[in-house]
């Protein structure tokens, strides 16, 4: 038998395992899913127009406080919500 | 190189080869016939459970430096005090073989349990305001929640390490990714309630808000921490019932929905329970259903306070439910929420007119946490 000649099966086989053990290691501790990021807005809206601003969310505040006069009529803008939304 | 190296020493790449797979199948097989497979596995397990045990201690760590803080800024100088107190509180539970009065008295426990920790607080902080008192409350029960997972956890790795306990560790490992998404979730609850937004839970709430926005109010009370607000609404005498806000608190909308109706002889024509529910995987946020109950999630009292009182006087009992899962729940409510919120109102409008006719009395109640919502 040339000592040059290789057993192409076992080459093979020990390929597969290495790339076995790869992708398993990868998808057990490497690959995560893609976390969400949220961002915490307020929906303002005007008592009397019923306008609308989207503003960021200030610690403290609550459904249904005034929160400053409506830039088109002059009226309260009441805080109407106050949610999560995702980050894009 | 390797080439060479191999030929070299065998003289046959080929048989160098067999030669190592054959090394690794005896290797195997010796592992297998010991058993040391299993101890190289139970190592690894452990390694995997200990690194994220460590990973919930500097979560709970950080999170009680953060009510640390927010407690010294409030004028606590020894704020460890109050809060290992609170962290190590407990309920026991009643006894269950005996079933006779069980909800009266897990009644009494819940309820002693609510006010001896709020008392601790208040003894602590005494200028403390309601509003500021509910969100430092919550805020200790997730650490209280977050410190029960952390030391269970350590419990039964201690206990699987020590007696070599396979299963034990076996279940814990497997169970891990599950409690790292919980305490995950918790640790993300906290800064809504420190911040005191609105959550996914006051969905109840929001929607009775929302029909309170809309309608004619004719008096307000607050009765155990529950507000009950008669209104008009679409041509019905209408009384709302929810969580007073815009604290952190959930009230007693069963005891206080029972108490209505007993005020009314049972002059009710309809009753009408909204609250959070967890969906199931692969249903959408922000989904409703309705159908008939109580729709609260308590651990019995004020669930069946609520089933008792609409059952003496045959009044008819239907549900609203909003899709999310837990950690929807108890975070800031995603927009998805709102927005259900908002439609929830159509299905109410459409139960009214199909079950009601003008001038009846309906009780509608909102259930949940109420944090950010006022009313």
């Amino acid at each position: 038998m040339n000592p040059m000649e290789i057993d192409v099966t076992n080459i093979i086989l020990l390929v597969l395992l290495i790339l076995i053990m790869i992708y398993l290691v990868y998808d057990s501790y490497i690959k995560k899913p893609r976390k969400k990021t949220y961002v915490v807005r307020e929906l303002l809206t005007c008592t009397k127009c019923k306008f609308n601003v989207e503003r960021d969310f200030e610690p403290g505040d609550f459904i249904g406080i005034i929160k400053g006069k409506c830039p088109s009529c002059g009226g309260d803008l009441k805080l109407k919500a106050i949610y999560a939304v995702e980050k894009k | 190189m390797l080439l060479e190296w191999c030929l070299e020493l065998n003289g046959d790449f080929s048989s160098t080869v067999s030669l190592v797979i054959q090394i690794i199948w005896i290797i195997l097989f010796l592992l297998l016939i010991t058993g040391l497979n299993q101890k190289i596995q139970l190592k690894l397990w452990i390694l995997d459970i200990r690194m994220k045990l460590n990973t919930i201690q500097s979560i709970l760590e950080e999170d009680k430096n953060k009510v640390r803080n927010i407690l010294r800024n409030l004028g606590v100088d020894v704020p460890e005090a109050v809060l290992s107190r609170v962290l190590e509180f407990f309920t026991i539970e009643p006894v269950e073989i005996e079933p006779t009065d069980i909800i009266k008295r897990m009644d009494h426990l819940l309820r002693t349990t609510e006010t001896s920790v709020r008392r601790i607080i208040e003894a602590s902080i005494p200028n403390l305001g309601r509003y500021e008192r509910s969100l430092i409350e919550s805020s200790m029960s997730i650490i209280a929640a977050l410190n029960i997972v952390y030391k269970v956890i350590r419990h039964y790795l201690i206990t699987g390490e020590r007696e070599n306990n396979f299963i034990l560790i076996m279940q814990l490992v497997y169970s891990m990714p599950q409690l790292m998404k919980i305490v995950q979730t918790y640790h993300e609850a906290l800064e809504s309630f420190t911040q005191g937004r609105p959550i996914g839970d006051g969905a109840g709430p929001l929607v009775v808000y929302n029909i309170l926005e809309k309608s004619h109010v004719k008096s307000r009370r607050v009765v155990d921490d529950t507000s009950v607000i008669e209104a008009y609404y679409k041509d019905r005498r209408i009384i709302l019932i929810k969580a007073e806000g815009p604290g952190s608190n959930v009230g007693h909308p069963g005891a206080v929905l029972s108490k209505v109706i007993e005020e009314l002889k049972g002059g009710v024509d309809l009753v009408i329970t909204i609250d959070a529910a967890l969906k199931l995987e692969g249903e959408e946020t922000g989904s409703i259903a309705e159908g008939v109950g109580a729709a609260i999630g308590d651990p019995g009292p004020e669930k069946i306070a609520i089933e008792r009182a609409t059952s003496k006087y045959n009044i008819p009992l239907r549900a609203l439910v909003i899709k999310m899962d837990l950690k929807e729940a108890i975070t800031t409510m995603k927009k998805e929420i709102y927005e259900a919120c908002e439609r929830t109102l159509l299905h109410i409008e459409k139960i009214l007119e199909e079950n009601t006719s003008p001038n009846s009395t309906v009780i509608i109640a909102g259930i949940g946490n109420t944090m950010g919502i006022p009313g």
